[in-house]
């Protein structure tokens, strides 16, 4: 894997790592990305199975049900006259 | 020129998306929210089957292929209003795809009818991000148009003829609309981001275009790029950041099946373009007044095809708007409003009084409703017996007519056309 | 059937019992890290009630819950999971507390958190993972059934490694409302228990649909018994000599009853590089969400904009989240997600559709792992690709949503050694029953009984 790849990966995945970090993380898992290569040997011409049984659709009726406990929601970040205190843009 | 729209809509239920917190309006931020559409850890998605429902609807009358069955993707992205760092939307599996709307004389391709929640609001204060949740996982459905615009005539129809079909299917879109819009004047393709509101999108519209007009003139080279609209200033801007590695690497929702659509029931579209034609085929009614009635009106079109028959389409249609112009709306009983109607078709000059009569319940006192020759001769004659000087006056300028047809239709509540037919003939012979 | 529960109900338990078993657990926690918190109100829980503990990955109301990561550390849940829900609501069980894991369920031996689990037998071997502390606390507690989950073979792993019993059901019985997600087509609550039929009392009370979870969808589970019990050619080939020959004698045992037969299956041996592709780019999404500000790590830094305040606030994730979060953006990236992701899911299907022709059949046997017990310092030096390599039996029953369990059927260096039985979906009560049978003739042993009458 390219360096400027890995960068990419990085930045999408909104991960920093030290120099260090990065040496070892990038052989791992270039290691592994040759393990799952071996895929191409297996042929497959079935469909793709999303879960491994078939999951029936199961719809909800459209009907309000408040969430009893909304404080304790809340309480787990910072607050700011009711609103949640987000990063900055 | 070529423009290219992404709408979204919210659908009007009354739960979420994917959980059962309410979608009614609110001032309180944070008030209607719960672990779902928090994202937080543990929680699961359920689908409501209403918004389902009316995004079929919007589908289909937008003459999508209807897919059997639809599946959601997660589109990752990171921003602080996106509660999962993931929207759930949706991409091969979307609920209509490859239909189009009708505008004058042509079709706008829509490439794609889709399902999606909306994230939470921002509210900026300072340099503050604030966030309110209660928009969080409100049902949207994101119509994906062709580049098939090319004029600002035909945006404005577009939308016109949208809101037209949404309302009749229950989503009023006016101030809720919100829209990216792609622009090409020549080659490159600049998209501007998050327009809210039928106004601002014609303002962005018309304002990217003059600005890529302009540059192309200038021999500038326009960047492709993504825009944002300033509703203050009136004009677009390049947005600061812009995230070439982002990529979404969507991946179907693992919460999520796939859901066959066979047997979900949804509202029929009503498109009144050609409800309009069809009505005044072979009346004398312009088929644009009708259209321009019932476009944002069920109880006009309504009212119309209770009426039409029994009454003159002419007249169903002018008594109608005596009615609106006089009472302010068309919220009165269906007899009272078939008053009015059945007064237009008298040929009977309406008042506001009379519609205020009728309004009111009471009686309605119309002097003629129908007058032969000899009686409105007769009212000429004593008129002219009243102001002698009138003939004098008629005598040196034949308009003096005029203001006699005027005076007596006003008096006699008939129609002055009616008045017309006889006062040449009196005056003259007198 | 043997059942601690049933025994336990019917017997006269000592004034201050459980303020007693709490003490003790309490201290013997300071050796194993079994537990990543203990509720200390199960003292006033009542009388006669069983205690249950649930992996740190399932919300409990009120009650820290980490998935053993950083980045949740001080998350409160503000609900149950359902799983829990159902137990609380069985009136027979209270919560004991939250067991140590693998962070986010990413590990094979239960060394990829902070403070990882010991083995209850013997506190420098590996205590098996992700769900380590489930299957050390079963091994120390008498009376107790432990909720846990598997993705690849988090429940089967570990209960292995501490000779405890290990079932993890078909995919979809038990709501997943509740649980942190790893990978969501793949995750499965499941029991730990000292006997097959405590953890079928479990099971029973919390599987079956739920308004809450799409995918929890099935309702009817059967018990029919299979004659034959299949071992599969090429995953053997890859097993450890020593654990071959102590499997054997398991299978000499088992021959009086069942017809024991060899089979080729290639497929099954290929199934470790589709399972963790699947995994990672399911758990690649669900990890987004962790930014350090709506709950858990509050990270503070609101003077940076936001996608600094999310990069260094993720920083947080250990080594193993990273790795699998990298991973699993590469793999849904547009250019090759065709190659790995899509082309997965192909191959799922296709193990599924040879393993439901086998497990029609008969049962697949296996050793759980192919290695025996390693020292935490020999497990520590693995390369990731080695350590997804010890998965080899417990992956292709979880990438198909089989039912299968892990039960001890041994002791080598006075190691428990655990074996692996797998049947069809839906028939989960078969595997229950399989190793019920095997309970009749086999004792299990423990180092520890905490809380025994």
């Amino acid at each position: 894997m390219e360096d400027h790849e890995f960068e990419r990966l990085l930045k999408v995945a909104r991960l920093k790592l030290t120099d260090v970090e990065k040496e070892r993380i990038k052989a791992d898992i270039e290691e592994v990305i040759g393990y799952f290569d071996s895929l191409d040997q297996v042929e497959s011409g079935e469909e793709p199975a999303y879960h491994p049984i078939r999951v029936p659709a199961r719809l909800r009726k459209d009907e309000v049900v408040e969430f009893t406990d909304i404080d304790a929601l809340k309480r787990q970040a910072k607050l700011h006259d009711g609103y949640i205190l987000g990063p900055k843009l | 020129m070529k423009i290219g729209l992404e709408v979204h809509v919210a659908l009007p239920t009354k739960s979420k998306l994917f959980c059962s917190c309410s979608m009614a309006d609110t001032d309180e931020p944070n008030s209607q929210i719960c672990p779902i559409c928090l994202g937080f850890p543990g929680a699961k998605p359920m689908l409501n089957e209403a918004a389902v429902s009316s995004a079929l609807g919007i589908a289909a009358a937008l003459h999508c292929n209807i897919n059997k069955e639809i599946s959601f993707v997660r589109k990752v992205y990171f921003y602080p209003d996106l509660p999962k760092c993931y929207q759930i939307t949706q991409m091969e599996g979307a609920i209509g795809s490859r239909g189009y709307l009708e505008i004058e004389g042509k079709e706008v391709r829509i490439r794609r009818v889709q399902i999606e929640e909306d994230p939470a609001q921002i509210v900026r204060e300072g340099m503050l991000t604030l966030l309110d949740f209660n928009r969080s996982g409100t049902p949207l459905v994101e119509i994906v148009t062709e580049p098939d615009i090319t004029t600002e005539e035909e945006l404005r129809a577009f939308i016109a003829n949208l809101r037209s079909i949404l309302y009749y299917l229950g989503v009023d879109i006016n101030k809720e609309i919100k829209a990216d819009l792609n622009i090409s004047l020549a080659e490159v393709r600049v998209e501007v981001k998050n327009v809210t509101g039928i106004k601002s999108l014609i303002e962005a519209t018309r304002f990217e275009i003059e600005r890529q007009a302009e540059a192309i003139k200038n021999g500038e080279e326009i960047a492709r790029e993504t825009r944002g609209y300033n509703e203050k200033n009136k004009l677009t801007e390049s947005l600061r950041e812009k995230e070439t590695d982002e990529e979404y690497g969507y991946i179907y929702d693992p919460d999520l099946t796939t859901f066959e659509i066979n047997g979900i029931e949804h509202a029929k579209a009503v498109y009144i373009t050609e409800v309009s034609q069809r009505l005044t085929e072979g009346t004398d009614v312009d088929p644009k007044t009708i259209k321009e009635m019932t476009m944002l009106d069920r109880r006009a079109l309504g009212l119309i095809n209770k009426f039409n028959g029994k009454y003159k389409l002419r007249s169903v249609v002018h008594g109608m708007q005596r009615f609106q112009k006089y009472a302010g709306n068309l919220n009165a009983a269906d007899h009272k409003i078939e008053k009015s109607i059945a007064l237009a078709e008298k040929g009977v000059a309406i008042t506001k009084e009379m519609i205020q009569d009728i309004a009111e319940g009471k009686e309605v006192k119309v002097k003629y409703e129908k007058v032969g020759n000899a009686e409105l001769d007769d009212m000429i004659k004593k008129f002219l017996d009243k102001n002698p000087k009138v003939l004098e006056e008629y005598r040196r300028n034949k308009k003096t007519a005029n203001l006699v047809i005027g005076i007596i239709a006003k008096e006699s509540n008939l129609h002055p056309k009616d008045v017309a037919r006889r006062v040449n003939q009196v005056l003259s012979a007198y | 059937m043997r059942s601690f529960v049933n025994e336990f109900l019917k017997l006269e338990k000592p004034k201050g019992y459980y303020e007693e078993l709490v003490s003790e657990i309490s201290m013997l926690n300071k050796e194993y890290h079994a537990f990543t918190n203990i509720n200390s109100k199960m003292i006033d829980c009542a009388e006669g009630s069983i205690p249950f503990s649930s992996k740190a990955n399932i919300c409990v109301k009120g009650f820290e819950t980490t998935a053993g990561s950083k980045m949740l550390k001080g998350y409160i849940p503000p609900f149950d999971a359902t799983a829990v829900e159902r137990m609380l609501g069985s009136g027979s069980f209270s919560f004991l507390g939250e067991t140590n894991m693998d962070e986010f369920g990413f590990g094979t031996f239960g060394l990829n958190t902070e403070t990882p689990a010991r083995n209850a037998f013997g506190r420098e071997y590996v205590a098996g993972g992700s769900s380590s502390g489930a299957a050390v606390a079963t091994a120390l507690l008498k009376y107790h059934v432990a909720l846990s989950e598997s993705t690849g073979g988090s429940i089967s792993t570990p209960a292995a490694l501490n000779g405890v019993v290990g079932f993890t059901p078909t995919y979809g019985t038990i709501s997943r409302y509740g649980l942190i997600d790893y990978a969501n087509s793949l995750d499965k609550i499941g029991v730990m228990a000292r006997s097959s039929g405590d953890a079928r009392i479990a099971f029973d009370i919390v599987r079956g649909k739920d308004r809450y979870d799409t995918t929890c969808s099935v309702e009817k589970i059967n018990g029919n018994k299979k004659t034959k019990l299949f071992v599969v050619k090429e995953l053997m080939e890859k097993t450890e000599k020593r654990v071959k020959a102590s499997f054997s004698s398991l299978l000499d045992k088992l021959s009086s009853d069942y017809e024991i037969r060899e089979i080729s299956s290639e497929i099954l041996s290929k199934s470790i590089a589709p399972y963790y592709i699947i995994a990672m780019a399911e758990a690649s999404t669900n990890l987004a969400k962790y930014d350090g500000y709506k709950y858990g790590l509050q990270y503070e830094g609101y003077n940076k904009r936001y996608n600094d305040f999310f990069t260094e606030a993720r920083s947080s994730f250990g080594d193993e989240a990273k790795r699998r979060i990298i991973l699993g953006t590469f793999i849904r990236s547009e250019s090759v997600k065709a190659k790995y992701y899509t082309k997965a899911l192909r191959i799922r299907a296709l193990i599924i559709k040879e393993m439901s022709r086998i497990l029609h059949e008969g049962f697949i046997i296996s050793p759980t792992i192919p290695i025996p017990t390693p020292k935490i310092s020999e497990a520590a030096s693995l390369t990731p690709l080695e350590n997804y390599a010890i998965d080899i039996f417990t992956i292709p029953p979880n990438i198909g949503g089989f039912p299968h369990i892990t039960f001890p059927y041994g002791y080598m260096d006075g190691m428990p050694l655990g074996a692996q039985v797998i049947t069809e979906q839906a028939n989960d009560y078969a595997v229950l029953d399989f190793v019920s049978d095997w309970e009749e003739e086999f004792e299990y042993r423990y180092k520890h009984d905490v809380g025994s009458l």
